[in-house]
């Protein structure tokens, strides 16, 4: 996974670098340095770094591969379960916020997690799921006069 | 006497009730931030900041600073009684904090930590007063070429310090500043990276992108690394009837631990790129090399907590001073606190002071009184930050999203930078992953902006030739320090990791 992280990096740098020195100007028309300037050194690094990164890190697989030890920079275990579910909920979390707003979506998004993560405890999930809303609401909308996430479907009369 | 009149018209500005109010908020919530496993300063800063946007700079930065440094006192908490660090500052605090907490002694370790923090932090403040106007003074000569350079030195320094993970750390750093130059390029106008976007022209702004790799990304990682799984199982539970208070000799033995450690963690922490972490485990190990009975470290010795709370509040007072009067950010943390300076217009630097005294010497004021309020935290409410780590990680993760979610949202009004807030948030986590440096990240977007602009004015000054680094004596002792720097920081590195390594040996 680390190798596939670092080919996205790759291919993310070798775009940027591509429009710095396509789509921006290296100086300006009067003598001095243009807005292509700075990215075209950073990107340039970019690439090479990230390059370089790429060899080192098929480097350290052949040697595990090998039977030799890990490498320094190999990614600690865990679970890939528990990481997906809670990016799950976030990500159906931020499409409920669009859709129904700061306050119906946080109720029902918490109803979900708590329920998924906190299996058993209806009592302890309800009110969590409740009062926490209610004062995120409270503290944003009404002390802060900050701006709640307005809905598409507006199902609540206040 | 100058000093003095400016504390005291600081003090005027810091002492109304509205800004004590949120002093006290701000002491609080760094507490609990602290005391969360997995979230430091710089999570809780960026999360919060957001929250801050409708209240007078003052009371805000204020409270700003009450988080940064209040999380210092609160991270040793779990370091005590569960043998966790609430962030990687108070990592030292467990040596011998835990130890204590088994011996019985988790009352006077509670009030000994809050004490050695009160005095690093009280200390700290005190050499903020006296150096950053002097500090002032001297970078009042600087021009484009010293402030590019200063930049380069807290990228390098931060970046030496991450050790053998270099490579990804500078990938981290570039990164950074890719994204720091998407937007409208200020000196000609043209757009650059922003594909026709209208909400890309002002910049990708620094808060999404800060919640989502310290926010969202920490807590995937805590996820991914079962944080929320672990129970509180190892809680020392203590009780006030049982020796509570320290003895006469806990203070007479760790008095002048405190004077070193405040001292070492300052100067440690005025160093771009060092910290809080190195200063607290530099502190443990010149504790124990002068300690008469250096057995006894790892086993439950006052001196072994003292000596890095003590340093990690007074590199925290530390940090401010290359913040306040070059407007250099040396940390992820401090990086936010320049964020949120710059969103309310205000540009750190040498003329920072005098342009904003009532700004400026309030935060130092606040400072003081601040560590009043966290000494009498620490002692009196600590049976309310023992509930809140009783609190279950399952529970908190998810209120924790939706913190994130909505804060950034406020910010702007903007669905576009919670979805920004998001990507920054799943990034954050394979970086944190792979062992990249979101801190680095978060540094070079928001100095890219400031080195970049101090780079092409330096050019174009010089006509294009890079000599001039060389014949300005300022830049001549910016780039000594700098090397200087570079050679030693690792050093140091390597004496806090050896006293780490030799207490897990040991115990």
């Amino acid at each position: 996974m680390r190798i596939v992280f670092l080919v996205a990096l790759l291919g993310g740098a070798i775009f940027y670098t591509y429009i710095a020195f396509s789509d921006l100007n290296f100086m300006t028309r009067t003598g001095r340095l243009g807005p292509g300037f700075f990215p075209r050194l950073v990107g340039a690094a970019m690439v090479v770094m990230t390059f370089w990164a790429i060899l080192d890190a098929l480097r350290d697989r052949r040697m595990v591969a090998a039977g030799g030890a890990p490498g320094p920079d190999d990614a600690p275990e865990g679970v890939w379960r528990d990481f997906l579910l809670l990016l799950g909920l976030a990500f159906g979390y931020a499409i409920l916020v669009r859709l129904f707003g700061g306050f119906v979506s946080t109720v029902v998004y918490l109803i979900a997690a708590l329920s998924l993560l906190n299996p058993g405890r209806h009592l302890q999930n309800a009110l969590v799921a409740v009062i926490f809303p209610t004062g995120v609401y409270v503290l944003f909308d009404r002390v802060l006069n900050a701006n709640m996430p307005p809905a598409l479907f507006d199902i609540l009369p206040f | 006497m100058e000093i003095f009149s400016d504390l005291v018209m600081g003090l005027s500005y810091a002492v109304t009730p509205i800004n004590l109010a949120y002093l006290l908020i701000g002491a609080m919530v760094g507490m609990i931030v602290g005391v969360i496993p997995g979230f430091g300063p710089s999570a809780g800063l960026a999360i919060l900041l957001p929250l801050t946007f409708g209240m007078d700079p003052i009371g805000a930065i204020m409270m700003l600073a009450a988080i940064y440094y209040g999380s210092m006192y609160g991270g040793t908490i779990t370091s005590i009684l569960l043998n966790t660090p609430g962030e990687s500052a108070t990592v030292a605090s467990t040596f011998d904090g835990y130890p204590l907490a088994k011996k019985g002694r988790a009352g006077p370790a509670l009030v000994m930590q809050a004490v050695a923090s009160f005095v690093g932090g009280t200390v700290g403040v005190i050499l903020i007063t006296i150096l950053a106007p002097m500090f002032s003074q001297v970078s009042r000569s600087f021009g484009p070429p010293e402030y590019f350079l200063l930049a380069m030195m807290g990228m390098l320094t931060l970046l030496v310090m991450i050790g053998s993970n270099w490579k990804l750390g500078v990938i981290s750093a570039l990164i950074g500043f890719a994204l720091g130059t998407v937007g409208v390029d200020l000196e000609t106008g043209q757009s650059r990276y922003t594909f026709g976007s209208a909400e890309l022209i002002g910049g990708i702004y620094f808060i999404p992108i800060a919640i989502g790799l310290f926010g969202l990304g920490e807590l995937f990682y805590a996820f991914y690394s079962q944080i929320h799984k672990s129970a509180s199982g190892s809680l020392v539970e203590y009780g006030r009837e049982q020796r509570f208070w320290p003895t006469a000799q806990d203070f007479l033995s760790t008095r002048w631990t405190m004077v070193r450690g405040s001292i070492l963690g300052f100067v440690v922490g005025v160093i771009p790129g060092a910290g809080a972490t190195i200063a607290s485990l530099m502190a443990y190990s010149t504790e124990r090399s002068l300690s008469k009975t250096p057995e006894n470290f790892g086993q439950g010795e006052m001196a072994g907590l003292v000596a890095p709370e003590t340093a990690n509040n007074a590199a925290s007072s530390g940090a401010m001073i290359p913040l306040l009067t070059l407007g250099i950010p040396g940390s992820a943390s401090t990086a936010v606190l320049l964020a949120a300076f710059l969103l309310w217009g205000l540009r750190p630097g040498p003329l920072f002071m005098e342009q904003n005294p009532e700004l400026a010497w309030g935060m130092i004021a606040s400072m003081y009184l601040g560590n009043i309020i966290l000494l009498a935290i620490n002692i009196f409410a600590i049976p309310l930050f023992v509930q809140i780590i009783k609190v279950p990680y399952r529970i908190l993760g998810p209120c924790v999203v939706v913190i994130c979610l909505l804060g950034t949202f406020t910010v702007h009004a903007s669905f576009v930078e919670t979805w920004l807030m998001f990507a920054a948030g799943v990034v954050g986590f394979f970086m944190r992953l792979y062992g990249f440096s979101p801190a680095a990240l978060v540094l070079a977007l928001v100095l890219g902006p400031l080195a970049e602009e101090a780079l092409r004015q330096t050019l174009t000054i010089s006509r294009g030739s890079f000599g001039i680094f060389l014949d300005r004596p300022a830049s001549l002792w910016i780039i000594g320090v700098t090397i200087a720097l570079v050679v030693l920081l690792p050093l140091m590195g390597r004496i806090g990791a050896g006293a780490g390594r030799a207490e897990k040996a040991g115990g």
